[in-house]
């Protein structure tokens, strides 16, 4: 077995064996019942016709699925933000950076292992949400897949930029500054609803560019467009709100990510090669 | 043989042009193809973190097979020296070779056992699960695991599936030896290794240390504790302030220095002033004691004593002890 895997492999068992995945699947289980007892409210609410029911309960899931898109990104940035840092603070990193192990592959491979991670815990989130509200209300989105696709891009970008923190900064400083980015590229999405809404132009600018810097919202949006049925794309139903897409991320966007994601990963590398233990 | 082939009969240097000097002691000769490179050397290796100089100059050999002590006081270096032959650090200047290869080379890291001096590992692994770990990172066969073995040598073997966690600050060292000890590696660095052992810890690693040297291993001990040196080491340096100080067996660090203490009757007073030159005399009441006294120069004394008409009624030889010298060493500084 290769030694990235080997590495790999640790860090999955460490997510497991310090019960993070419980932790974090403990909480969505909690939120998930919630959700359910929502979702029977509004499907079976007397004062809403059946046409604002078809309209409601998907733009709650959106809602609900962006709670959720906001506790993948926390796990991603708490589960990278110890990763290099706090390995190195403790000594444990040295044990290990002194076999024959290259830096890339100590680096790649806690990535493969927290994203197999991240990936099993969105699977998880994305599986359990939409089977309730099928179950409760009847509504299965239009791209149940790209919704799982689009949330974990999202938290892989928030991942990578974790991981890459970690390099230099603190465990709490990471996780702190990876929370603070995610809450901003989203804010920029809502300037970004707002300045569409009212035609102006800069404001829209906010968003475009954002996007490209941190592209953990324009991926969200992904996982909206998943959610939404054609009805409200055709209305517009919700366009001036932060939870409404008008298309699927573009090719070249998506295309955009991968290679953000690479080059970020090639800074970390770059930064890791170069830190001393 | 010049450093130059050392290091390429084992390993292509990584940088060519550096400055090459010819090390002091190679270690033994093989009967077919080139002798062995020395385990550890160094020629002016410096480090500096910002304005602080961690190791101004050193230059040693570390011959194959030895016990080597590197010794001195806190802050002189040593731990940098450690890091910068492991390829955790970068020297600011000068060169390592370790096996052969350039410092830090990943392929010869598996030919490297290490224990650091601050010694964690992952505590929500078991003691096994941890040594079985380090062996897949050496990408060793199933068959030449041999975790219980090693936790066995350590004392652990009983607590082989109890996570770290559990363990005290010394059974984690001793698991840090263990660690240290997969894969049979031709090169063993214990950075400080019992600075959380009982007296009993370090009784059982003194005798590992010895054990390997019975194998033929090299051991590079990094230690302040002087006591440890002089039982276990063939041949120490001792660094202070980034610079080697002194360097040799322990004979030759405290043999040269050696000294002894006379009581003679039957000679009139003041007879120890003709042999003078012999070494730097003092009277302690019925006894005199001859300090600094050359090879073989006292039973040449003794033979003169007995000439002349004198009683030798004792002769004591003292021995320099390591710390005396240690101290004397680092006073001259």
């Amino acid at each position: 077995m290769s030694q990235t895997a080997t590495i790999a492999l640790l860090t999955m068992r460490e997510a497991l064996r310090r019960k993070l995945i419980a932790a974090f699947l403990g909480i969505t289980i909690a939120l998930v019942v919630l959700s359910a007892w929502g979702f029977d409210r509004l499907s079976h609410s007397r004062s809403l016709s059946s046409g604002e029911v078809a309209v409601s309960v998907p733009q709650a899931l959106i809602l609900f699925m962006f709670m959720f898109s906001f506790v993948v990104a926390l796990s991603a940035s708490t589960i990278s933000s110890p990763a290099i840092s706090a390995e190195i603070e403790s000594g444990v990193l040295q044990s290990v950076a002194t076999r024959p192990v290259r830096r890339a592959q100590i680096l790649l491979g806690k990535w493969f292992g927290l994203a197999a991670v991240l990936a099993a815990y969105a699977a998880a989130v994305c599986a359990l949400e939409l089977v309730v509200v099928d179950v409760v209300s009847g509504f299965t989105p239009p791209d149940p897949a790209g919704a799982f696709g689009y949330l974990l891009a999202e938290g892989l970008v928030l991942l990578t930029v974790g991981l890459l923190l970690s390099t230099r900064l603190s465990a709490l400083a990471t996780g702190v500054v990876a929370v603070a980015l995610f809450g901003a590229a989203w804010l920029a999405g809502v300037v970004g609803a707002i300045g569409a809404d009212l035609h102006l132009a800069s404001l829209r600018e906010v968003d475009s560019v954002a996007r490209y810097i941190l592209p953990t919202d324009g991926l969200w949006h992904g996982v909206i467009y998943a959610l939404e049925p054609r009805t409200i794309l055709a209305n517009a139903i919700g366009h001036a709100t932060p939870f409404y897409a008008s298309g699927p991320p573009s090719w070249a966007y998506l295309l955009w990510c991968a290679v953000w994601v690479v080059a970020a990963l090639a800074v970390a590398l770059l930064v890791f090669e170069r830190r001393e233990l | 043989m010049s450093l130059d082939s050392w290091a390429e009969a084992e390993h292509e240097p990584a940088t060519p042009s550096a400055p090459r000097v010819e090390p002091a002691a190679p270690a033994s000769t093989a009967a077919d193809g080139p002798p062995p490179s020395p385990a550890v050397h160094t020629v002016e290796l410096a480090k500096r973190y910002r304005r602080t100089v961690a190791l101004r100059s050193l230059s040693m050999t570390v011959a194959r097979g030895e016990v080597f002590g590197f010794l001195g006081p806190n802050g002189a270096g040593k731990t940098t020296t450690v890091k910068l032959l492991l390829g955790l650090a970068r020297p600011s200047g000068g060169e390592a070779l370790v096996l052969g290869a350039p410092a830090g080379d990943v392929e010869t890291r598996r030919r490297i056992g290490y224990l650091p001096e601050l010694f964690r590992f992952q505590h929500w692994l078991t003691a096994r699960e941890v040594l079985q770990l380090h062996a897949r990172l050496l990408e060793l066969a199933r068959r030449d695991r041999r975790a219980d073995e090693a936790l066995a040598l350590v004392g652990l073997a009983d607590r082989a599936d109890d996570k770290v966690a559990t363990f005290s600050k010394g059974m984690q060292q001793r698991l840090g030896l263990a660690v240290a000890l997969v894969g049979e590696p031709e090169l063993v660095v214990l950075d400080e290794p019992t600075s959380a052992l009982d007296p009993v810890g370090r009784h059982e690693v003194r005798a590992i240390v010895r054990r390997l040297r019975e194998r033929g291993t090299t051991v590079f001990l990094n230690t302040h504790l002087l006591e440890e040196a002089e039982q276990v080491c063939d041949r120490v340096t001792v660094i202070d302030h980034g610079r080697a100080i002194a360097t040799g067996t322990l004979d030759e660090l405290l043999g040269a220095r050696a000294s002894v203490r006379l009581r003679v009757t039957g000679l009139p007073d003041g007879w120890w002033r003709a042999y003078g030159a012999l070494g730097t005399w003092t009277a302690e009441g019925d006894w005199l004691r001859m300090a600094g006294a050359a090879a073989g120069a006292v039973p040449e004394l003794v033979a003169q004593i007995v000439r002349t008409g004198g009683s030798v009624e004792a002769v004591v030889p003292e021995h320099q002890t390591l710390e005396d010298r240690f101290l004397e060493l680092l006073g001259a500084r």
